[in-house]
């Protein structure tokens, strides 16, 4: 499989990652500065329109109702917010809960039908809200740590993926510590787990790696987390790694090895309509792919190095484009680089835009 | 005057002692300067510098011990301290050393302290440990050492161990990548007696002497060298240096290059060569054979460094053997030779350099020199009646006390207690033993050991180590056991310091020991173990004084 | 700023002759004066027994009170933005948010509630600009307060304590290390010193080997074979120069002592509750076993921890790792404080150097000594102060900047030592105990 490469735009400063719209006119960011960043795809030269402002720290999380042009957004400071993505001004808030989580917000999923929403953040909080006006349902934790004071080493109850099954009833949470579960909402009852252990590990005194993206196939016949088999701490190395559950039974499948160890995490992962997956990687400056692999074969159906540190990666709903959320080449701060004029300079995300052959 | 011109322009700046005694010596007719055992000429060159009394010679006894722990790396047994003690011939101290020299032990000795020197504790590996013993064993001149250790013919067994001093510089260490300026560093220091450290990136500021072409020039002949990968053992390999080393001051900004160059010495060409003529034999990448450059930089160097012409080859290691023999460098610290921290004795440096250099870097020879001195064989202690602090520790009037290296330590104590022949019949198990001592007593490595560096560490060892505290319990005809049947205490207890302080004990230490045990009598045994115990970890035994 | 020298120009404004001159002729003295005795004579002294120890000079600058010092090094590079300088809602302030704390005004990052609770005590610098930014020079740098080159090796500041105020009448060593990992005796952070101001590591916070007398041996059999050995180097040492026997001598002392303190090193005997309170996790336990150390008198007591080098995931980095520094550090300042040990305990917490304002492509932070900041507490510091700001976006110093030579001299004066007038004396060599070109921070003075 060869994959073309379309268009190129620059996001100053970085973005966490990049979602399209349902509708497939848009091309959303989630930014470093606190805004949602906004680019008509549909006109010629992809018109960034004006941002969402409001947030607060980083958006983090990005997700879109099923239907109508509602985004939700979840920030690093607790906030998540409703608005039109799609207002050619910039888009007022349709609904804000400005503190869904206390401090930093870190998955959004939509329930199939688009009634509901589910949060999680690093409270260790799950949250439960109406999609129509942010009215809270239900609120749980999945462990009983207090905030910023993990026990024994462990950030118990610290999601950072959601998704509703099919059904609307029951939520896949995976947490930083690499376990992933299924709860059943109505009376909060644990079901099923899947075991990714691997991809965490307690080193000196700091949790590494854990799940930090998740995606199933549109049958739900697999279910995929990605992150790294972390080697150590300090700046973080291991193999990117994605596993492949069944569904159904919840046994692990496949183990996908997207790299060395400098090349540390898968960073995000899709399914595409055709059954393979997409990931991207992202590790020491420098080093990162575009992979594109069927979940039971050895190689990859393609992969590129072209861009590096890939953030994030968002299929468009024709299933014919991919956005990849890299990072600008020589990122690494040490030495104290300055610009020609004297000027100390972010880190900027080139978002590129890949065509799939059909 | 005009027969003392063998010893160079700086003996003009020394006392008229020296003077007149060579005077008087050409007068009487009866020998020239030069023609004197070296030994004489050292003693009249530090006596000649002597401002106020000096120590008197050491006793037999102390004389036996020191010699000992030098030349074989132990304290002499209780029968041979007894028989130097009985034997009244009054050349027993020079026959001793010749005795010592002789020794099969000696070898061992050498090749521990060469090998502690050279690797500061980095790394060891059998053949590098095979080399340095038979190199020591046949006496190998000290100039073809150095020449084996820059460029070893892998193919020659008998010398290619010798490759583990570069080889092992050029691992990763722990975590850290290769450290070649650590390597081209060591090289200076210890092979020329510069450290050339900071001349890395620019003219040293403060040791005029060290411009950065002293590091740069180095590092053209190092710096291409690397691990060869084929082989099993260790050895070398070499890139071609194909242009001069360029490089830049961080003061003045005008780049600058340079050929290989030893220290104060003169430039080399780089001969420009085609790419396709830059190996003699050209690398092989199935089989991972590295190729040999036509323009071997090490062999250069193999060639250049261990010479006489090179000064500071001689200079560097007559100066280190000093340090070995006496306790402190005349230039100090060892690795620091420049015009500004000139020698204590700089007419001695020479001398000593000299003479080294036509005895063709023969190093047994010259620590049979140096041990004949009457400044070796002086006391430690203090003259009567003068200040401790008022005698300069490089008038070399009283002996210094040397540290103990963890060897000297392990064949010491094991000695002491009487468990040694024991002990070392199994070499496997010798080696253990001086593994754990090691961790005790031997320094991190990269640090030299040349100071008296006492720790915790090891005081906690010797009053707690079972294995060490077990020796001195009887078993075996150890010496624990052998006390245990000397029913007299007093002969016990001479038995006793003769064994563990290579001494007998005056009045006073044999009444308070005899004491002692009378108080002890029903475990005497014990109580013989305890009064061990303090005489080996007394100050006395920690050190060579 | 990346340089692949070996050394740097300031470390070179000093003529090498003016010493190599003095050190030929001198006589040798080993470390500093006043080991004498071997610490054996500590007793029976108006000054809790520091007489011996002290460096003359400074006999009478010290204080009846004796001065201690718990140093926290957080090995590999704190990131100043995630704790005591948080930028939130800046170019590069990440994803945090900032918190108030016990003093009005102040806010530290939400990663240390506790901290922020305990900053009415603390003294926090946010205009720390150091040289060095690898962690192989930088570290040693850091620690060794980066004075001018003298052509010796400087003390890291514990030997340098250990030299100036000695053990204290409890003849502990003066200078212990509770870190990860292995322990030992780190003799070359003594530098010209000498080896016994080194440090002792309790590596995992467990005593060194050898510890444990053999049972076959009584107390008294102890103390006899002591006494013996001790007798035999008092006849040594006649005509002798004294350093090596005083050396050999000291380590038995300092030994036997150590011995003694079992307790000190028996996690099992600690009271639950401060477990609980410390944190289960290793800093935690290194830091309540350094309060014990500190209260059984120990001079200087630093605490490793290792793996803040997050050049990449920074931001889930230090969610782990601030707090699990977050919650002993405000327990221990709490109970010093309670037990009014902070008036003499000098509290410092810090790295080889910050973390770059600017986030790299591994969502790190990599090494930034151009402005960062350092927390302290006690001993004569102000309490609940925050002296110097960076600008508004965090990468550089807005007010004067403070490099580790002003922060030396000022802990220094927090030891009742003039570091402007009292000068290590190294073989007759003298050489000043920090940078000569910096000063105390007087802003920081209480």
């Amino acid at each position: 499989m060869e994959l073309a490469q379309l268009k190129s735009l620059e996001a100053d400063p970085q973005l966490v990652s990049a979602r399209f719209s349902p509708c497939g006119k848009f091309l959303l960011g989630a930014s470093y500065d606190a805004r949602v960043r906004r680019w008509d795809i549909a006109s010629e030269d992809w018109t960034e329109k004006p941002a969402i402002d409001g947030h607060g720290g980083w958006v983090t999380a990005l997700a879109f109702a099923s239907s109508g042009e509602r985004l939700f957004s979840g920030d690093s400071w607790g906030q998540l917010r409703c608005s039109n993505y799609a207002a050619a001004d910039k888009p007022a808030a349709l609904w804000q809960v400005a503190a869904a989580h206390d401090g930093w917000l870190r998955d959004i999923a939509v329930s199939p039908d688009g009634a509901r929403i589910a949060t999680c953040g690093i409270d260790k909080r799950i949250r439960v809200w109406s999609a129509a006006d942010g009215a809270k349902q239900l609120d749980f934790a999945l462990g009983d740590g207090p905030l910023f004071a993990p026990r024994n080493g462990s950030l118990d109850g610290d999601a950072a993926c959601l998704r509703f099954t099919p059904d609307g009833k029951t939520l896949i949470v995976a947490d930083l510590k690499g376990q992933v579960e299924l709860w059943e909402l109505d009376g909060l009852k644990r079901g099923r787990k899947f075991d990714a252990g691997v991809l965490f590990k307690y080193d000196r005194l700091q949790d590494v790696g854990g799940v930090r993206c998740l995606a199933t196939d549109a049958g739900f016949q697999w279910l995929a987390v990605g992150g790294t088999i972390p080697k150590n701490g300090g700046s973080v190395t291991g193999v990117p790694t994605a596993l492949v559950f069944d569904f159904a039974t919840g046994e692990l499948k496949h183990t996908l090895s997207f790299g060395q160890t400098n090349d540390c995490y898968v960073s995000d992962l899709a399914f595409h309509p055709r059954g393979f997956l997409v990931a991207t990687t992202c590790g020491t400056p420098g080093s990162g792919q575009l992979i594109v692999q069927k979940p039971g074969d050895k190689d990859p159906l393609f992969a590129t190095k072209k861009m590096v540190n890939c953030q994030s990666l968002a299929l468009h709903p024709d299933g014919e484009r991919l956005a990849i959320v890299a990072t600008n080449a020589g990122s690494n701060g040490n030495g104290r680089p300055l610009t020609k004029d004297g000027a100390y300079v972010t880190n900027k995300s080139p978002v590129v835009i890949w065509k799939l052959p059909a | 005057m005009r027969r003392c011109s063998r010893l160079t322009d700086s003996l003009l700046a020394i006392t008229l002692a020296v003077a007149a005694c060579c005077c008087s010596l050409l007068a009487t007719g009866t020998a020239r300067a030069a023609d004197l055992p070296l030994h004489q000429r050292i003693d009249t060159l530090i006596e000649a510098r002597h401002q106020g009394p000096a120590s008197e010679l050491t006793t037999d006894a102390e004389f036996l011990r020191r010699a000992s722990l030098d030349l074989l790396g132990r304290i002499p047994r209780a029968d041979e301290v007894r028989e130097f003690l009985a034997d009244r011939s009054a050349e027993k101290r020079a026959q001793a050393i010749d005795r010592l020299l002789a020794s099969p032990e000696h070898p061992a000795r050498m090749a521990d302290f060469l090998h502690v020197m050279l690797m500061e504790r980095q790394g060891d590996a059998p053949e590098w440990r095979k080399y340095l013993a038979d190199s020591v064993a046949a006496n190998k001149p000290w100039d073809k050492m150095v020449r084996d250790m820059i460029h070893a013919d892998p193919a020659d067994e008998s010398v290619r161990g010798a490759a583990f001093f570069f080889t092992k510089r050029l691992e990763n260490y722990g975590q850290n990548p290769v450290d070649v300026p650590g390597m081209v560093r060591d090289v200076g220091r210890l092979f020329l007696g510069v450290d050339v450290q900071c001349a890395q990136c620019h003219d040293h500021l403060f040791v005029k002497d060290y411009t950065q072409d002293y590091y740069q020039g180095l590092f053209a002949f190092v710096g291409q060298a690397q691990i060869r990968r084929d082989l099993k053992f260790p050895a070398l390999a070499e890139a071609p240096l194909k242009k001069k080393v360029e490089f830049t001051s961080v003061f003045v900004k005008e780049p600058r290059a340079i050929g290989p160059k030893l220290p104060g010495g003169k430039e080399f060409d780089v001969p420009e060569m085609k790419p396709d003529e830059q190996f003699q034999v050209p690398p092989d990448r199935k089989t991972n054979f590295p190729g040999v450059p036509r323009f071997s930089t090490l062999k250069l160097l193999a060639e250049q460094l261990p010479t006489a012409e090179n000064r500071a080859f001689a200079r560097n290691m007559v100066n280190r053997l000093w340090w070995f023999a006496m306790g402190r460098g005349l230039v100090h610290p060892l690795d620091l030779h420049h015009s500004e921290n000139p020698p204590s004795h700089p007419e001695l440096l020479d001398l000593l350099a000299a003479e080294f250099t036509a005895h063709h870097f023969d190093v047994r020879w010259l620590l049979g020199e140096l041990t004949r001195t009457r400044a070796y064989q002086r006391s430690s202690r203090i003259p009567e009646g003068v200040a401790a602090d008022s005698v300069p520790e490089d008038s070399y009037r009283t002996a210094l006390e040397k540290p103990l290296s963890s060897e000297q330590w392990t064949a010491s104590v094991a000695e002491a207690a009487g468990v040694a022949a024991r002990e070392r019949q199994s070499v496997e198990a010798w080696e253990k033993l001086r593994e754990r001592f090691a961790k005790a007593f031997a320094n991190p490595p990269k640090e030299p050991e040349t100071e008296f560096a006492p720790s915790v560490k090891a005081a906690l060892f010797l009053m707690n180590d079972p294995v060490v505290l077990g020796w001195f319990q009887p078993a075996n005809g150890n010496l624990a056991e052998r006390l245990a049947g000397i029913p007299e205490s007093e002969r016990a207890v001479d038995e006793l310091y003769l064994a563990v302080l290579s001494r007998t004990p005056d009045a006073d230490e044999r009444l308070e020991a005899v004491q002692m045990l009378a108080k002890h009598a029903d475990k005497r045994s014990a109580a013989l173990g305890r009064l061990a115990w303090a005489l080996l970890t007394s100050t006395e035994f920690s050190v060579n004084h | 700023m990346t340089s692949p020298h070996l050394c740097r120009p300031w470390e070179h404004a000093w003529s090498r002759r003016r010493f190599l001159g003095t050190a030929a002729t001198a006589a040798a003295v080993v470390g500093s004066g006043g080991l004498g005795s071997g610490g054996s004579s500590l007793n029976g002294n108006g000054s809790a027994g520091l007489g011996p120890w002290l460096n003359p000079a400074i006999a009478g600058q010290v204080e009846q009170k004796r001065k201690q010092v718990v140093f926290i090094w957080l090995d590999g590079g704190m990131s100043q933005l995630e704790s005591w300088d948080p930028k939130p809602g800046t170019l590069f302030g990440g994803p945090f948010r900032a918190i108030p704390t016990s003093v009005p005004g102040v806010h530290v990052s939400e990663l240390l509630p506790k901290s922020a609770r305990q900053m009415h005590h603390l003294a926090v610098v946010r205009s720390i600009c150091t040289k060095d930014n690898s962690h192989s020079a930088g570290v040693a740098r850091i620690q060794r307060g980066d004075p001018k080159n003298r052509g010796v090796t400087y003390p890291y500041f514990g030997s340098a304590v250990a030299n100036l105020l000695g053990p204290g009448p409890t003849n502990l060593p003066p200078y212990v290390w509770i870190k990860p990992g292995s322990g030992g005796f780190i003799h070359q952070d003594a530098g010209f010193l000498g080896p016994k101001f080194g440090a002792l590591a309790f590596g995992d916070g467990k005593p060194p080997e050898n510890m444990l007398r053999p049972e076959m041996l009584s107390d008294a059999d102890d103390d006899e074979r002591n006494a013996l050995r001790a007798a035999a180097n008092r006849r040594y040492a006649n005509r002798r120069r004294p350093t090596v026997n005083d050396a050999s001598s000291y380590v038995y002392d300092t030994a036997r002592t150590l011995m003694k303190r079992q307790d000190l090193f028996d996690t099992s005997k600690f009271d639950p509750k401060d477990v609980e309170r410390y944190g289960t996790h290793e800093l935690g336990r290194h830091m309540l076993q350094a309060r014990k150390m500190l209260e059984a008198g120990v001079t200087f007591v630093k605490v490793n921890s290792y793996g803040w080098d997050t050049h990449g995931d920074n931001f889930n980095g230090h969610l782990s790792l601030a707090c699990r520094f977050d919650q002993p550090f405000a327990a221990l300042i709490e109970d010093l404080a309670a037990r009014e040990m902070l008036d003499h305990t000098l509290v410092i917490a810090m790295s080889e150097f910050g973390r770059t304002p600017r986030i790299n492509g591994h969502v790190g932070r990599d090494h930034w000594p151009e402005a960062w900041s350092v927390a302290m507490a006690g001993c004569g510091l102000k309490r609940g102060a925050v002296i110097g700001e960076t600008n508004d976006v965090g990468t550089w110093v807005k007010s004067r900047e403070f490099d580790i030579g002003h922060l030396f001299h000022t802990w220094f004066r927090c030891l009742g030592i003039d570091s402007k007038k009292v000068e290590y004396d190294n073989k007759g060599q003298p050489l000043p105990l920090a940078h000569d070109d910096c000063e105390v921070i007087q802003e920081v003075i209480a």
